[in-house]
């Protein structure tokens, strides 16, 4: 059942996993707590004096917040794939070295200090969840370095044992401090898709598909990687540099994610495992296919949290794991027998 | 010039592009929106906002309320906009309000500060004292010009607090614990309205000051704190007896406790002692029956 991987069928399924998307964005913006008519949202466009509640909603409300799943989605997806592939660990998911508790840690020691501006758009709790997301993932891999060169294992006790340690550290801080920003904080990071800012949606979409890119451009190093330390050695292939790279794009992206919209558990997990089981273990192709597919299903997945439980909304985090979960369970059941593991 | 320098060279310009195309954000400062001068269609975030809306008179221009708004019961039959912790821009919208009114939580402020971005009016008040929540109601009368309903509605809620107050003057102080949680134990402190409220019905919190707001306090603490009386809101509002026959059991372990020994244990609904709203007094007064019932005797 191997079948090769040619320039013609990877441009093939990009291009219909693209249009399923485009296709998935543009039914989900038209569903909501709200029914709204498109041609009210069009006859708004050009008369900008009068007010519509239809073509506010459409444009400022939902359309942002769909392009934010779409870009998080993405990220999220590439990012798992990454891992997934470095530390050769199936259950690796973007958030496995330390950048969750990094993140939170970070957001609530901007809450503590109370800062209050504004950069770029951006709350102090977003860029401090960036800066302490990067940093931990960064003592992470310098505490994995430490233990040997690039020994896996190693990098993911590391990632394990600093995890645990911040959490405690976010525990004992939130209850030294109770306060109600505390508290508003945690709500923060369980996942807060909201309507942001059009320079805030255009820099992180820049941000996010130039990493992918670069992943993509590594791709066929990370095959190599795929086989072991050795092999990809005696392959040729650069492994010190390719993974410092996957690994600090990788890092970075989901940095991103998590200053845009907090963590959403997940999509990291299964996109990735889902797309490999359905299209094989080639990165050329899984990191391009798990990024539409990762936003295809964020953006369908914020959908449902944003009616089902109408007119109040759920964390997307919740319908990530109810959908996300049975769903990947009967790819596993239907696929496995015809791939091997990570190889 | 190899790939990478490609990619990085295209990130630039597709940065610099975004920072050509859209303004760069202005941090959102509330004074830029200007109140419209008639309101018509208001939406309130928070249930205790709703019923200072109402005691204002405001009930034909309430456009939207939050889905735990129960009172008054017109609250009920208004249009849903999510809840307090969860609210749905979407459905704010779609009431097309020309004042949106919340609370000071983080939470709320954020709500107002993307209604504000979108260009609608916000108006967020405090109320987390019972001093702020006489302001609360002047700010909100100011906003909605019904300046004359809010000096009535303070002056009747004071009155009758103090008429309580002097009541309950000469007599004792009753030290209170106010159970906010069993399993952990979870009571309120000094820092709280809650305490406030004890102290206007003529009691004392039996917790004296605490980190915490809310602090968790083991079983040493309860007995050292030795309360008179122990109040516990009701976490549901049917089957109150249910709970009342629950909490018994669930004290009866402190027997030495003055409390419990003389069986002063209350489960009392929560709703008129957990929103700082118009009904004030009322919660003052149900907490004030447990402390004295022989007061309210007749």
């Amino acid at each position: 059942m191997k079948e090769l991987l040619t320039p013609k069928k990877l441009v093939m399924r990009i291009a219909t996993a693209g249009l399923v998307l485009v296709a998935v964005m543009f039914v989900c913006s038209l569903i909501g707590t709200q029914s709204i008519s498109l041609k009210a949202v069009l006859d708004a466009v050009g008369a900008p004096a009068t007010v519509s509640p239809d073509y506010e909603i459409f444009v400022k409300v939902r359309l942002p917040r769909i392009f934010l799943a779409a870009i998080v989605g993405a990220a999220l997806a590439c990012s798992g794939v990454v891992f997934q592939a470095l530390l050769r660990n199936p259950l690796a998911d973007p958030y496995i070295l330390g950048i969750s508790s990094g993140a939170g840690l970070g957001a609530i020691i901007a809450v503590m200090t109370g800062f209050n501006w504004t950069m770029w758009g951006r709350s102090p709790i977003a860029v401090f969840a960036f800066a302490g997301a990067l940093g931990t993932v960064w003592l992470v891999w310098f505490i994995g370095r430490l233990t040997g060169k690039f020994r896996v294992t190693g990098l993911l006790l590391a990632g394990v044992v600093v995890n645990a340690f911040f959490s405690a550290v976010i525990m004992f801080l939130t209850s030294i401090a109770e306060s109600q920003h505390l508290y508003a904080t945690i709500f923060w990071l369980m996942g807060n898709m909201t309507e942001e800012d059009s320079l805030v949606l255009w820099t992180g979409a820049g941000c996010v598909a130039a990493g992918i890119m670069a992943l993509f451009y590594i791709s066929p190093q990370l095959n190599a990687l795929s086989f072991g330390e050795e092999d990809a050695r005696s392959m040729g292939v650069n492994t010190a540099r390719t993974r410092t790279i996957a690994f600090a794009v990788a890092a970075f992206i989901t940095a991103i994610t998590v200053s845009l919209s907090g963590l959403i558990g997940f999509v990291g997990l299964i996109v990735p495992h889902g797309v490999r089981l359905v299209f094989g273990p080639d990165h050329r192709q899984l990191i391009p296919l798990s990024a539409i597919i990762g936003s295809v299903f964020l953006v369908a997945a914020d959908t449902l949290a944003r009616i089902i439980v109408a007119p109040a909304q759920l964390p997307v985090g919740v319908i990530t794991a109810i959908i996300g979960g049975p769903f990947f369970l009967v790819l596993l059941v239907k696929y496995s027998r015809r791939v091997t593991w990570l190889k | 010039m190899n790939k990478w320098w490609w990619l990085i060279l295209i990130v630039l310009c597709w940065m610099a592009a975004g920072f050509v195309i859209f303004d760069f954000p202005q941090s959102q400062k509330h004074s830029d929106t200007t109140m419209p001068s008639h309101v018509s269609r208001i939406v309130s975030m928070a249930p205790n906002l709703t019923e200072i809306l109402f005691a204002l008179g405001l009930d034909d221009e309430i456009a939207g309320v939050t889905l735990c708004s129960d009172y008054p019961p017109a609250a009920t039959e208004k249009t849903k906009v999510g809840t307090f912790w969860q609210p749905n821009i979407e459905a704010v919208i779609a009431a097309k309000p020309d004042l949106v009114i919340t609370l000071g939580f983080d939470l709320q402020q954020n709500l107002a500060e993307r209604l504000n971005r979108i260009g609608y009016n916000t108006l967020t008040v405090n109320i987390e004292k019972v001093s702020q929540l006489f302001e609360a109601i002047g700010i909100i009368a100011a906003a909605t010009d019904r300046q004359d309903r809010a000096d009535e509605l303070t002056r009747g809620i004071r009155k009758k607090l103090n008429r309580l107050a002097a009541v309950v003057a000469n007599s004792e102080k009753v030290r209170v614990l106010w159970v906010v949680q069993e399993e952990p134990l979870r009571v309120a402190g000094r820092d709280t309205f809650i305490n406030e409220m004890i102290e206007l019905a003529g009691g004392e919190n039996a917790i004296g000051p605490t980190i915490h707001k809310y602090p968790p306090i083991g079983a040493e603490q309860v007995i050292a704190c030795s309360p008179h009386v122990i109040i516990e809101p009701a976490m549901e509002q049917q089957d109150i007896d249910g709970q009342q026959h629950t909490a018994m059991q669930y004290w009866s372990k402190f027997n030495s406790l003055p409390a419990v020994k003389n069986r002063h244990i209350y489960v009392i609904d929560a709703d008129r002692v957990s929103r700082l709203g118009p009904r004030l007094y009322e919660g003052v007064e149900t907490i004030a029956r447990c402390l004295r019932p022989q007061l309210f005797a007749n």
